[in-house]
């Protein structure tokens, strides 16, 4: 049997964890620059507001209520996170959990008998309550897609099911599938729900019953085939593997207000730069192309929304790198190229790929030998980590930073920094 | 260059240390009786952090617990994992407050004490929003 646990309004909780003057109260957390919204808790539900909904569109609701706001403060709930992924590692074993995102994990439970289960979903729901003050929910199926299912139900009916639903007999299996909606079967997109319902098949019931051979023309091949498989109960998607090494590393931000000059566009570049080579050197990786993108504001005065095109641009860099002076010169290079004069922009970025292992850099015959910058850069990073911050950065990126991104609502790093803990009497 | 691995940013704690981690004396003549005896270094995060996943730090704002030794500005280390018994020092959030205080329960009526002649024993409303948020373990006080 395949489990999966999951935090509810799992930004939200991390906040009210610490600000117990907050419970029973509607809270929302926005989004990086303070644009959308990104979690509400059940009492901000109930009120009606908008699941990732611009921020401004609901504020009327807000400032009626009385909502408490949040920006996002990923330090504290990657803490959080940790906390929750390493209780589910304590009851199960490290190697029978898949953290699949910040707040979802999915747990192998082949090892405990059927009729275990329930108690040790109860256990495991009341240790992360208990330790971390995180309230999850967890349903347990055959397969992934199934618990997933389970999931969903365990959400929906929280009084009667006390956020655990099992589905351990053919019977609730088939129940729980003539109650979930296609829309809502994991993997099951907009497009293709559209596409179901037109066709008759409105539950994942219907989408069990179909053949393989169907499921395969119409949803997307072999997805389509292990979905379906997936609904019968016959596994055929497995427990993954941690993603250590990424393919691809990108940082963009939005910008804290529109941006229109060259310089300000360079310095944000170059940190983003900056940023990206630093994650290089952490998963010991070089990248041997570097791009970048900025995207202009839509024009609010034209009748339709419109979304400035994204310009973009690459440079295959003449040899692998994860230097940050080599990337800044690259990325700012290529800013300057694209860049207009009188645009604003609202947002940009770094990307870099085709990466490599950096002990296995192809040397080019053209290009000194890197020795002594990465000895530069280690010991950049070891300053900046030790000290929790950019204490030492090219100059490139800036000391005004009239481009920051908006935080107003920030609440402090309870869990990762001295000077902001929680404040007892 | 050689750094001992705690010094270094990467640095997971002694708990992740093997024993070839453990320093030698390195010496290069006559081998160290020493290393006969190498253990690996103290460590705080072992000897104050018991359930690492349930321990938060707060900091205290008040003298509400100065006879207990824990005064203004002193940081309390926080296990929510411990089950909160009489006499034990508990953080707890009271109608929105967080308040640090002894805790005790006696027929089911539960108390906040402080550990100061200034402020009053709370009793605790059956009706208030209680609820012990976790129990202080060590309080680190600079001198």
């Amino acid at each position: 049997m395949k489990a999966i646990v999951d935090c509810n309004s799992f930004y939200c909780s991390c906040e009210q964890v610490f600000r117990p003057d907050l419970k029973g109260k509607p809270i929302v957390v926005l989004s990086n620059n303070d644009g959308c919204i990104i979690s509400r808790n059940p009492e901000a539900k109930r009120l009606g507001i908008g699941q990732a909904g611009p921020f401004f569109k609901e504020r009327p609701i807000i400032e009626e209520h009385n909502v408490t706001l949040f920006s996002s403060n990923y330090n504290l709930y990657g803490d959080m996170s940790r906390r929750v992924m390493e209780v589910l590692k304590l009851f199960v074993g490290e190697d029978n959990v898949e953290v699949y995102s910040v707040d979802e994990a999915f747990l192998d439970v082949d090892e405990f008998p059927l009729q275990q289960l329930h108690i040790l979903s109860e256990e495991i729901l009341h240790t992360i309550k208990q330790w971390t003050g995180i309230q999850t929910s967890i349903g347990i199926g055959p397969t992934k897609t199934l618990s997933k299912v389970a999931n969903r139900l365990a959400k929906k009916h929280h009084e009667i099911a006390n956020k655990i639903v099992i589905l351990d007999t053919q019977e609730k299996v088939i129940a729980a599938l003539q109650q979930t909606p296609v829309g809502d079967i994991w993997g099951i997109g907009r497009r293709y729900a559209d596409k179901l319902l037109t066709l008759g098949v409105e539950t994942a019931w219907d989408v069990r019953n179909l053949s393989e051979a169907w499921a395969r023309q119409h949803l997307g091949g072999v997805v389509g085939v292990r979905m379906v498989k997936e609904l019968r109960g016959e596994p055929a998607l497995f427990m993954q593997e941690a993603l250590t090494k990424k393919k691809m590393i990108a940082t963009s931000r939005m910008f804290g207000e529109a941006v229109t000059q060259l310089a300000d566009i360079k310095e944000a570049i170059a940190t983003y730069a900056g940023r990206t080579a630093e994650k290089l050197r952490r998963q010991k990786s070089a990248a041997s192309v570097a791009s970048i993108f900025l995207v202009p504001q839509e024009k609010i005065e034209s009748p339709h929304f419109q979304h400035g095109p994204t310009v973009s641009t690459y440079t295959i860099l003449p040899q692998p790198t994860s230097l940050t002076h080599e990337l800044i010169k690259a990325a700012v290079t290529m800013a300057v190229s694209i860049f207009q004069e009188g645009k604003k922009y609202k947002k940009a970025g770094v990307i870099v790929s085709g990466l490599v292992p950096d002990n296995a850099i192809q040397a080019n015959l053209f290009e000194e030998g890197k020795s002594i910058g990465r000895f530069l850069m280690d010991m950049v990073d070891n300053i900046n980590f030790s000290m929790r911050g950019d204490v030492v950065k090219f100059a490139a990126s800036g000391v005004t930073r009239n481009w920051k991104m908006r935080q107003q609502q920030l609440s402090p790093r309870y869990t990762m920094r001295w000077e902001e803990l929680c404040e007892v009497k | 260059m050689d750094t001992n691995p705690y010094f270094l940013p990467s640095y997971k704690g002694s708990k992740d240390f093997s024993q070839t981690d453990v320093p030698n004396a390195n010496a290069t003549g006559f081998c160290a009786a020493s290393d006969d005896f190498a253990e690996r270094g103290i460590d705080l995060n072992e000897q104050l952090i018991r359930n690492k996943p349930a321990t938060f730090f707060m900091r205290v704002h008040s003298n509400a617990m100065i006879g207990a030794g824990i005064h203004d500005g002193d940081v309390v280390i926080v296990d929510r994992s411990i089950k909160p018994t009489n006499g034990k020092v508990v953080i707890a959030a009271l109608n929105g407050e967080m308040l640090i205080r002894y805790y005790e329960i006696h027929n089911k009526k539960e108390r906040l004490l402080p550990a100061t002649r200034k402020l009053a024993p709370i009793e605790i409303d059956p009706f208030a929003q209680f609820e012990v948020w976790g129990v202080v373990t060590y309080v680190i006080h600079s001198v």
